[in-house]
């Protein structure tokens, strides 16, 4: 009886889980994908033919990738030198952490609220650039890609400091050290040593932020125009407003890929500049 | 002139000072290990050394240069750390030739010198393993190795055998005595561990407290400890005072100890080996009645604590014909080991 239990009791650890998945989403994933491949009752790619062949999807296809690649650059630079600063140097670690989280806490409506009051016409930004002489009149900082991506960047900056945080906190001060003895200056120690250890983190990070930034749909919608859409925005916009949901399927099917893919590359580089990454 | 020279270094940090008005020599071509308990700033004395930290006052010279200021990746020491810091993400090749790299010395030279290094480690045929693939005496080699291809002026060694299990530290200490007299480096050696240093040393430095308290001969410190201190930590565990009598030395009570050397007024000590216990009206040298304490059996010898005049003897012995609480004894201190502290 009670080894029948312990052998039977697997199934009930593991299937509550898996069932979850399976019918909310594998099956309604599967059935969209399956949707996608189908016109008029036969199997058939014309609903990604017309996609790609669509000028306007280009454009808000590159919108995105580029935008999602630029603000993982800007959050690896950013984020870099903080959790850096913070695993190696601070005194008060877990004050550091929670400043660095902090942005957490609030909801990107209201982030994307907040910047539209900073980088407005008469915001902060614009009365100092004005009064310092840089611009004789206040500059469209609003509703572009410079806004999206400073929204973007804020969002998803504490991910990165987190995920390189949690590596480098595993990296053993005496390593740097080591590398001083044998005649490294600070900055090569840096370069040959910590950075290669850190890669992990920069990867999770990385993947953490691009496919934040790619399917993040309240900052690009409040602080983006109509003529800066990006794939998650499309999507609402064929499935609410066009009504087309095969199509908005077929766009929400070209988002997983890309993110798959990219995530990809960026695991495959980082075994290069460190073979023991796992 | 001694090769390293630190001269009246203060270290520590704000209220927690851990050396103050601190001195070391040390000649070139010596093995000089610094002993003692933690805490009582061998590591500190060490990472100064290195350049890991900076003293607050005070000034460390190398070969008659101040080197107090200058930074760690420029002095040509070879640290070799208690957890082998190696690089977790490089080759035992890499790690080795890393100190080469930073030297950019020529890849075929380089290559030469790590191989000759390996080979002197005896991890020949290692060179595309990764640290994690290797055990820790493997490991320790490794490290040896990479600190050791630099050529340094001076190798410091920061317990570095603490982390291995008991037989491979006897091994590991040997080969690093015997490399260090195949290459001729002058070293300095931190460690907890008594055997180990004195197994490996030329010179003993015991620190107490942020203080050198005696540094000498591995066989100096044992056989004439500098202070009470010293005596107990290589095995001393009887003391008494003598003070002179009419007739040399006498115990507090007036009974005379002949011993080798008259002068020595003051604190006395023995080592429990040294003392013999019989029975009561036996013959011998330096006679103290007593009465056993306690007995404790220890495999190849017992230890009885026997309550004297003069206070409490430990005495160890290889007879078992043994002695049993309440017992009536005769213990004799053997005149020429006696030891008169200073």
């Amino acid at each position: 009886m009670q080894k029948g239990f312990r052998k039977w009791m697997w199934l009930l650890l593991v299937v509550p889980g898996t069932l979850f998945i399976t019918v909310f989403m594998l099956i309604p994933l599967f059935s969209i994908l399956f949707s996608t491949f189908m016109a008029e009752s036969r199997f058939s790619l014309e609903n990604y033919t017309r996609l790609f062949t669509s000028v306007y999807f280009q454009q808000v296809f590159g919108r995105s990738v580029r935008l999602s690649l630029l603000s993982t650059l800007l959050c690896a630079l950013l984020g870099f030198p903080s959790a850096y600063y913070i695993s190696r140097y601070s005194r008060h670690k877990g004050m550091m952490m929670a400043l660095a989280v902090f942005p957490m806490f609030t909801s990107p409506v209201i982030r994307s609220f907040s910047w539209m009051v900073i980088l407005g016409r008469k915001g902060i930004v614009n009365q100092f650039l004005v009064s310092v002489g840089l611009f004789a009149r206040p500059q469209s900082l609003l509703y572009n890609e410079f806004s999206m991506t400073v929204g973007f960047v804020q969002l998803f900056l504490p991910q990165m400091i987190l995920s390189l945080l949690g590596v480098m906190d595993s990296i053993p001060g005496d390593l740097t050290e080591a590398a001083g003895s044998l005649g490294a200056t600070r900055l090569v120690a840096f370069l040959r040593i910590v950075f290669p250890l850190s890669i992990s983190g920069l990867v999770t990070g990385a993947v953490l932020v691009f496919t934040g930034c790619m399917t993040a749909y309240t900052t690009p919608q409040l602080l983006g125009a109509t003529d800066t859409q990006v794939l998650s925005t499309m999507v609402y916009q064929y499935a609410m407003s066009l009504r087309d949901w095969v199509q908005a399927s077929a766009v929400a099917m070209v988002m997983i890929v890309v993110t798959m893919l990219v995530s990809h590359v960026f695991n495959r580089l980082s075994r290069r500049i460190n073979p023991m990454a796992n | 002139m001694a090769l390293l020279e630190m001269q009246n270094i203060t270290a520590g940090y704000d209220r927690n000072i851990i050396l103050r008005n601190f001195a070391l020599q040390v000649e070139k071509g010596e093995f000089v290990s610094l002993l003692g308990s933690s805490g009582c700033g061998k590591t500190t004395t060490l990472r100064l050394i290195a350049g890991f930290s900076e003293p607050s006052e005070g000034r460390i010279l190398f070969d008659g240069r101040d080197i107090t200021h200058v930074p760690l990746h420029r002095r040509n020491f070879g640290f070799v750390f208690q957890s082998y810091a190696l690089f977790p993400h490089m080759t035992v090749f890499d790690n080795v030739a890393f100190g080469l790299k930073m030297r950019r010395t020529p890849r075929d030279e380089m290559e030469k010198r790590v191989t000759e290094m390996l080979s002197l480690v005896d991890l020949t045929g290692f060179e595309k393993r990764y640290p994690r693939e290797m055990s820790g005496g493997q490991r320790q080699r490794v490290a040896l190795a990479r600190a050791m291809v630099i050529r340094p002026d001076l190798m410091l060694f920061d317990e570095p055998l603490s982390n291995l299990d008991a037989k491979l530290r006897v091994k590991m200490r040997v080969e690093i005595r015997r490399i260090q007299q195949e290459l001729g480096f002058t070293a300095i050696y931190v460690t907890h561990d008594q055997e180990e240093c004195f197994a490996i040393s030329d010179k003993v430095a015991i620190m107490n407290r942020g203080v050198i308290e005696q540094m000498d001969t591995p066989s100096h410190i044992f056989n004439r400890p500098a202070s009470e201190f010293i005596a107990r930590f290589v095995g001393f565990e009887n003391f008494f005072s003598l003070r002179p009598g009419s007739d040399g030395l006498v115990t507090e009570d007036g009974r005379v100890m002949r011993m080798p050397a008259a002068e020595g007024a003051g604190l006395a000590c023995i080592r429990p080996e040294d003392v013999e216990i019989m029975a009561p009206g036996e013959g011998g040298e330096n006679l103290l009645p007593g009465e056993v304490l306690v007995t404790t059996f220890l495999g190849r010898n017992v230890q009885y604590n026997v309550r004297t005049p003069i206070g409490e003897f430990v005495v160890k012995t290889e007879q078992q014909n043994g002695y049993s609480i309440g017992d009536r004894v005769s213990l004799s201190l053997r005149a020429n080991k006696i030891i008169p502290i200073p």
